[in-house]
Order: structure tokens, then sequence, then C-alpha cells
């Protein structure tokens, strides 16, 4: 029988035997793909007490049936390992974008099973059926930019290549796997590869996706092209008036950001204007989206080439610049990233930035140099926390009691004093090839508060550089400040940063308040959607929002859809009174691999993946430090989150602090739409059993972690 | 309007001579011509995108295919497009407009060379094709449009038309072992999202021209 979606295979690679060999991936096909895929196999392979650096430690690199299938944003590839750096070392994933994921399903293959160690760096070439392991004796020691370079030289230019840098090989627990340019795979994936001595991989493919219904996925990717795509992060409705536009941002300001007047001003050949780009006209959405404009104002223009992105996306959110300033300091001029290592490179800077060549230009000059610099080395900021605690070191009393004399000395301080972008660069440069104290800030939030002895109180405290979302080690990504509890809760549930979008880009999408309040109680029911910051009390529909959100991000990371994206909850279209659809994901199930996939369907599939990462985060913490609790073990809130602002309480219009009691009915409402246990937050049986998931039941009861 | 009306209104252009005209440039970007604001707007492009060769223009028989590297982002979504409506399966390397091969290297360009320099290779539609010409089989034949189609009858996969095509734009379908030749459809165009493809109608080709020529 035809398979549509799925290739059908996997491939295994033994680094210690250097043997490849493939398996059936249809047996996976309940867990989706990517993190589904990869959660099952990790579960089933690795020992949850294994360390992430042992020999015996694997990871799984997967996509899913939608990835290639030519759907827009499907370009994102899911890899899940134990974490090196969390509360409790245990699954973890890291996402990256560009083009690898794709062609990794062209060359044949839903997913990639990497176990062992080999005896000297390598690389994996992969072409088609043919797998090699090249010598990368050579590459070991160079950045991701260069051996990328060469291992597509050496390959040839139809394959993707993606490498670790220094950071990785050092086993620098923040570090990254880099593909492309500037697209990246964090949590710790580089050092994960470093520990195996795997350099990089090279993947070519002459195959193809097979869909079921090759006119229904071109013409749901037309519908959803025309009637649904918005800017980046799906905001529907542009940040300035466009004459064909009913409504634009209030603030002026959101990822729409492409406008009339707004050019590509470095673009070869002249500046181009981005001009309207109504609703209904494909040829026109890669210019909605102008992040640098976004980033840093108008300045920005005078650096942009162009915007680049990930396979099969219309909306490019990677501003490519040309920042000829940089070429005084022999700093590369070509650099491009569209998320945290753009935007933080300031905060290196205690004495402050200077203006290159226009007014306004110093942050986004020096944030060229230190992202490009970041995604050389593979050096991972784990959603900013690595910038938040550089700059408490290197501006606070206190930050720098923890660094040797002799060390602080021996910073180039000249360069920070001038503003010169190569300080970040050696700063950095520092902790990827972990030289002093300061390098213990790339262990991770929690190594650090261990060695310098910082206790609960520096997670609870009230401090901008302090958005540590839990005590685990990991900050927050989109919480309580865009959508209250909903988005508290999910910022929990993980081993990392959430990485959840949903309701991030329906509360900042610039449309008006009472135009979203009606898409999402539509969909939601009544209170389900607070204003930002005007947050009411709990009620069991938020619950639903955040079970919705919390397992659509699993569907998007195993299908493979970019979550930036995905789901289309509103629409810039007034004829649907921009409404989205949330249907959907399912549609181009459906479409694609040619299964009767429903809404219920999808959203049951990727509840099973919610249910495996919450029975695995148990065992590991039962396996670490006994615990037979993860509501309060893991599910813990620093008291900052209750405690900031305390000129104001929770529930007041302008404050994003929550309430404890509050929080904590919100958790029981979560645990019981999850089918938790309330008292620990831990998967009953029935619900295991519900799921297909009566082995992970028998473990937690063999280990007495399972609910009575 | 139809071709026959305008000839007869202007006597002067019409669509086959615009073509024939464009044709001769076909191969060359079109930098060093003066071309008309009109037509500059027609093609979506600047004088200064022409003067520094970001423009290449094709006469394929419908109209004028106008590349316009400077706006091209890399998204695939033309590959994407030409392998789900040609082929009805998603491929790069069977897309008979070629974006993946320039990405990331290409010559001394391309994201890991450090520069931001790539844009999609298409058919050409050649008067004379050399890859029908290699052809063995005589299976590469223009149809009653004057498009150069693979008849996949006589098609025997021998790779000729690849190796013939200066550009290599026709692919060898590793599972059907038939030539995917561009068949000028427009799928990729169809779905750019920034129009740094576009096919102009000859109609609206020649009127910009007749303004030049008035």
């Amino acid at each position: 029988m035809a398979i549509y979606g799925w290739t059908g295979k996997l491939l295994r690679i033994n680094l210690t035997d250097l043997s490849a060999t493939t398996e059936d991936s249809m047996k996976y096909q309940d867990y989706i793909g990517g993190m589904g895929l990869g959660y099952r196999v990790i579960y089933d392979e690795v020992p949850l007490n294994t360390h992430p650096y042992d020999p015996a430690s694997k990871f799984v690199m997967a996509v899913g049936p939608l990835t290639g299938s030519g759907i827009p944003c499907s370009g994102r590839m899911n890899i899940a390992f134990l974490s090196s750096w969390s509360k409790g070392h245990s699954i973890i994933d890291a996402h990256m974008g560009g083009h690898i994921g794709p062609k990794m399903k062209y060359a044949g293959y839903d997913a990639m099973i990497v176990e062992g160690v080999a005896s000297k760096p390598v690389y994996l070439k992969i072409q088609d059926d043919q797998v090699t392991f090249e010598d990368a004796s050579h590459l070991w020691g160079k950045g991701t930019f260069e051996s990328n370079q060469v291992i597509t030289e050496e390959c040839g230019r139809d394959f993707e290549s993606a490498s670790i840098g220094q950071a990785g090989e050092n086993l620098v627990n923040y570090s990254t796997l880099n593909t492309s340019f500037g697209n990246s795979g964090g949590a710790g994936i580089g050092a994960i590869m470093g520990s195996k001595k795997l350099k990089g991989i090279a993947i070519s493919g002459t195959g193809s996706v097979k869909v079921a219904d090759p006119a229904k996925v071109k013409e749901l990717s037309d519908y959803m092209m025309r009637e649904l795509i918005g800017g980046n992060n799906n905001h529907n409705v542009p940040a300035l008036p466009q004459s064909w536009a009913e409504y634009s941002a209030a603030s002026g300001k959101n990822r729409w950001s492409g406008a009339p007047g707004r050019e590509w001003k470095k673009a070869a050949g002249g500046p181009i204007d981005m001009g309207e780009q109504p609703c209904g006209d494909i040829n026109k959405i890669a210019y909605r989206c102008l992040k640098g404009v976004f980033d840093y104002g108008d300045v920005a223009s005078n650096y942009i080439v162009k915007q680049g992105g990930c396979s099969s996306c219309p909306i490019r959110c990677y501003t490519q610049y040309d920042m000829e300033p940089l070429a005084e300091y022999d700093l590369p001029t070509h650099v491009s990233n569209t998320c945290m290592p753009m935007l933080y490179g300031q905060n290196f800077y205690p004495s402050g930035l200077i203006d290159f060549k226009y007014e306004g230009d110093a942050k986004m000059i020096i944030n060229g140099a230190s992202s490009h610099a970041q995604d050389d080395l593979g050096l991972w900021c784990n959603y900013g926390n690595l910038y938040r605690e550089v700059k408490w070191v290197l501006s606070t009393e206190e930050g720098k009691s923890h660094i040797p004399e002799a060390e602080w000395n021996s910073y180039p301080w000249e360069w920070e004093k001038a503003a010169d972008p190569r300080w970040v660069v050696e700063i950095m440069r520092r902790i990827a090839y972990k030289e002093g104290e300061i390098a213990v800030i790339g262990e991770g939030t929690i190594a650090m508060a261990e060695k310098w002895g910082l206790g609960k109180e520096y997670f609870d405290s009230i401090d901008s550089l302090n958005q540590n979302v839990t005590y685990n080690g990991y900050p927050k990504h989109h919480s309580a400040e865009d959508s209250g509890q909903i988005g508290l809760l999910f910022n929990l549930m993980y081993n990392r940063d959430c990485m959840i979008h949903h309701l991030t880009n329906v509360t900042n999408s610039g449309a008006p308040y009472e135009v979203s309040k009606a898409t999402m109680e539509g969909f939601f029911g009544k209170g389900s959607y607070d204003k930002m910051k005007s947050c009411t009390p709990m009620n069991r529909n938020k619950a639903k929002v955040a079970r919705w959100a919390f397992n659509g991000k699993q569907f998007h990371d195993s299908a493979t859809l970019c979550n930036w994206m995905y789901p289309m909850t509103q629409s810039p279209s007034k004829a649907r009174n921009y409404v989205g659809d949330l249907e959907l994901d399912a549609k181009y199930m459906a479409a694609v691999t040619g299964k009767d996939y429903t809404r219920e369907s999808v959203e049951f599939d990727s509840e099973r993946i919610s249910q495996m990462l919450r029975v695995m985060t148990a065992i590991s913490f039962n396996i670490q430090f006994g615990s037979t609790n993860l509501r309060q073990d893991h599910d813990g809130m620093p008291a900052w989150i209750f405690d900031k602002q305390p000129e104001l309480r929770a529930f007041e219009e302008g404050t994003d602090k929550m309430d404890r009691e509050d929080m904590e009915l919100a958790l029981d409402y979560f645990y019981e739409e999850m089918g938790w246990d309330k008292a620990t937050g831990i998967p009953t049986r029935a619900t295991l059993v519900k799921y297909g998931l009566a082995d992970m039941a028998d473990d937690l009861a063999g280990r007495g972690i399972l609910p009575n | 309007m139809s071709d026959e009306t305008k000839t007869g209104l202007n006597g002067f252009l019409d669509s086959q001579m615009t073509r024939r005209q464009f044709l001769k440039i076909s191969g060359k970007s079109i930098a060093g011509l003066t071309v008309s604001a009109t037509m500059l707007s027609l093609f979506g492009c600047t004088q200064e995108q022409v003067d520094s060769e970001q423009v290449v223009t094709w006469a394929m028989p419908q109209g004028l295919l106008v590349v316009n590297a400077a706006k091209c982002t890399g998204c695939k979504r033309c590959e994407i497009n030409c392998s789900l409506f040609n082929d009805q399966e998603c491929s790069s390397y069977i897309s008979r407009v070629k974006i993946s091969r320039n990405l990331h290297i290409h010559g001394k360009d391309g994201l890991l060379m450090g520069n931001f320099t790539y844009y999609p290779d298409t058919c050409r539609q050649c008067e004379i094709p050399a890859c029908g010409e290699a052809c063995p089989e005589k299976a590469i034949l223009a149809d009653d449009k004057g498009i150069k189609r693979v008849d996949n009858d006589k098609c025997i996969g021998c790779g000729a038309c690849v190796e013939a095509c200066p550009w290599h734009m026709p692919t060898i379908n590793p599972e059907t072992r038939k030539s995917s030749k561009c068949i000028a459809c427009g799928a990729c165009v169809l779905g750019c999202p920034t129009a740094a493809l576009s096919i102009i109608p000859w109609d609206a080709v020649t009127a910009a021209a007749q303004e030049i020529v008035a």
C-alpha cells in the first residue's frame, strides 16, 4: 500500500561501529512524527537515568508527514534528547528551520536515530540511500559557517548541511546545531553531538514527498495564503495603515511591519519598496514581514538586503543584512538571525553603545556582530538567560563578585568602553571555549546557581534580569504578560522554555481586542480571552485554551509546521470577520496522508505526546530527586511572578502579576483537563490507557509514582 | 485586446514581433537597454536593477518571463508548486525551476559563501532547444503554442537533455526515468510570494513597447 506524507523509513546511525541501517517508521504513526516520534524512541531506547553525554545516550532528528509536503511553513525539524542543563535531565527538544528537514524527507527518511560515539570527528553524508561517515578532523575547531561551507563544497551544492560549533565540541551545555544561515536548533544539541564526535550532517535527496491528494494540498495551501496568513507570528493586521485594510495595529507596531515607503535599501540593484500587501495577493506576502524594522525601527532599512527564512514559508522572517560598519573590525558584514541572538547584544555593554553610521544603528550593528558570533560558535542562549546572566555579571557588584579578579582584568575592557563589536564576540568566545569563570553561564542557569551558591532567592527575585518561570532553569517564553494564566500554565510544562506561540500571536496581532475576543470566544467560549495585562480570575474555558495550545504545539513540532505561524487562529480577511480556521491542521493531515484526520483525532494524537512528556518528566524527577510529585517539584512558580509590582494587585488593569491561589486553581483545572492527578500532576492510568500508553502507566506504577 | 486588433491599430508592432525582439536578447540580462517607465512598472523592476544585472528576461510562448534576483528570498515555493502541479508530489530535485542548488553555494555566491545572492534558475524555452536537439529519441518537441514538451512515450530517461542544456535545467526523475522539463505552465510564477518570478503576457509587453515607439 502506498504511503503518503511519511516516507515509511527511518535511519539508524551507530557512530561506534560506523553503521547505518534502515527501519520501518510506520510503527510510530500514532506519534505523528518529529517530537512525538522522538519522545517515543528516547523512552523506548534510552533509560532516563542515562547521562546525556554518555555513549548510551541518543538523539532523534525527526520530521513529520507535513514536512516538505508543500504546505506553507512546513520546513522544520525536531531533535529529541535528554537535557544536559535543565533540572531533572529529562526529555527535551531542539527545533530547527532552514531547509534541512524537507531534505531529509526527500532523501527518504522520517527520522534519524543517532547512537554511539565515533573514535574521531566525523560528519555524516547522506545521499538518498547512500550513507557514509566522512572524516571531520579538518573541521574540528571550526565555526559553523565555515564548517557548513566546507561540508557543502565537499559533498556538492545539492546538499543541505548542519554543523556544531566550538561550543558543541567543547561540551558546553548551551550549544546549538546550525544550518543554512542563522537557523539553529538549541537546547544543548551541540554538545550532545560533540560528545559523539559528530561535527555535522549533510543530506541530499532526489526523492519526493508523496501526497495523497496533490490538488487538495495545492488548494489548501493557496487558501491558507489567500485568506488566512498574516505577517510574521501570523499577526493579522498590518502595523501601519494600508488602503485595503480596515484595521492596522493601534500602536503602529507589530510583526506585519512591511509598509509602503519601507524598503530593503541595500537590495542588489537598489532599494525595493515593500508596498502594500493586500489580503488575497499571494505574490506580495513575502513583503509583509520586515523583521529588522520591527526590531530596530526605520534605521534598519539602511542595512537590509532582503528577507530570508525557511523552506516553503512565504513569511520571510530572517532579515538579511549587510552591515558594512563591521568590516572595520574584521567581522563578517553579512549577518542574519530572526530571534534572540539578534536582540540582546547590548547586554554585554554596561558602558553603553555608540552609533556607527546612522543615528540609532548601534544596537542593531552590535547585534549583527553578536548573532553571527553566537551562531558561528554554536552557542545557545536559553531564550535569553545567557544574555541576562552575562549582564548580571558584567554590570552588578553581586554578579561581578563571582569572577576572579585576574580573569576580570584579562577581559579586553578597552573594547567594552569603546562599544567595539569585538567585545561581545570575545566574551562569547570565552564561554564557548569554557575559558574562566564566566563560562559557568554556558553550563546553564541551574549549574550556575549551584556553583555560585545563589539559592532559591535567585529565581524568586523581582528583577528584570530574572525571567525564570520555574525553578528548573529556563525562562518564560510568552507567558502571563501575553495571556495570563493560560500562558503561565503552558510555560510550566516542558523541560525548557515552552516555545508556544498560540496565544501571543493573537494577543500581539494588532487587531482590536474586541475583534480577537470575538474570534477566541467563538472557538473557546465565554471568558476564554482576556485583554493583555488585564487578567480575569481563572475559569474552565481558559484551561481548555491552555490545553489546546499545549497539545497544538506538540502537533506542530511533530507534523511539522512552524508554531510561530500556526495555528491560523485569526485571518486578515474582513469577509471572514478576521476569523481563522482551526480545522486547517487536520485538513492538511487528511490531504497529505490520505487518512481521515479530524480536528479531534489530530488533537488526540497530539495529546498523546503531551502525556509522554509528562510521564518522562515524572520518571526523570523521580530518578534524580526521588520526587513523587510534579506539581510540587516541577511546576512550582517563583515568587516574582506573584510579588512583582507591589503597588498593584493581581487582576488589576496594567499588570501581569498573578495571584497564588488563582494559579493553584488554574493548575487544578488544567490537570483535570489533561487527565492528571490533581495532587501530583502525574497522568493517571486511565488517561495513559486511553492514549495507548499502558506501558508507561506500568512504568510509573513500578516506580511507585502512578497516582492512585 | 487581440494581437490582430492591435496590429490593425498600429500596424507596426505585434506580439509576435515583440516576442522575436525579446528572443534576440534572451539568454542575456537586459542590462544596457533603456527600458521605459511603463515597461519597468510592468516588469516590476527598476532601471537600476536592470543596469546591475538583477533582471533577466526570457521570451516564452505565452509571455515574457521576468526573473528578478534581487527579490528572491529563497523560500522554494516555486519548486514546490512546480512539482506539485507537474508531478503530483513535492520535490526539489525534479522541479523544473531550480533555487535549492543556488541558495547555499553558487560559484562565489550564496548563503554559505557569506552573501545573500541567490535566485531561481528557469527553463529558457529556447527557440532552438539544446535539450531537444540532443535527444536521441526526438522526444522533446514544440506543441502548437511553441512550448517544448517531453513526450513521455518516447523519453527513455537517458539524460542527454540534462547534459546538453547549458544550464542543466531538465532532470531525470529517478522514479519514472522520464525527463522533467519545463512546460511553461506558470505554477512557479503564480506561487512566488515576492513576484521575483513573473510572466508578462505578450499583449501587455507589446502595449508597453508601443509607447516607446510612439
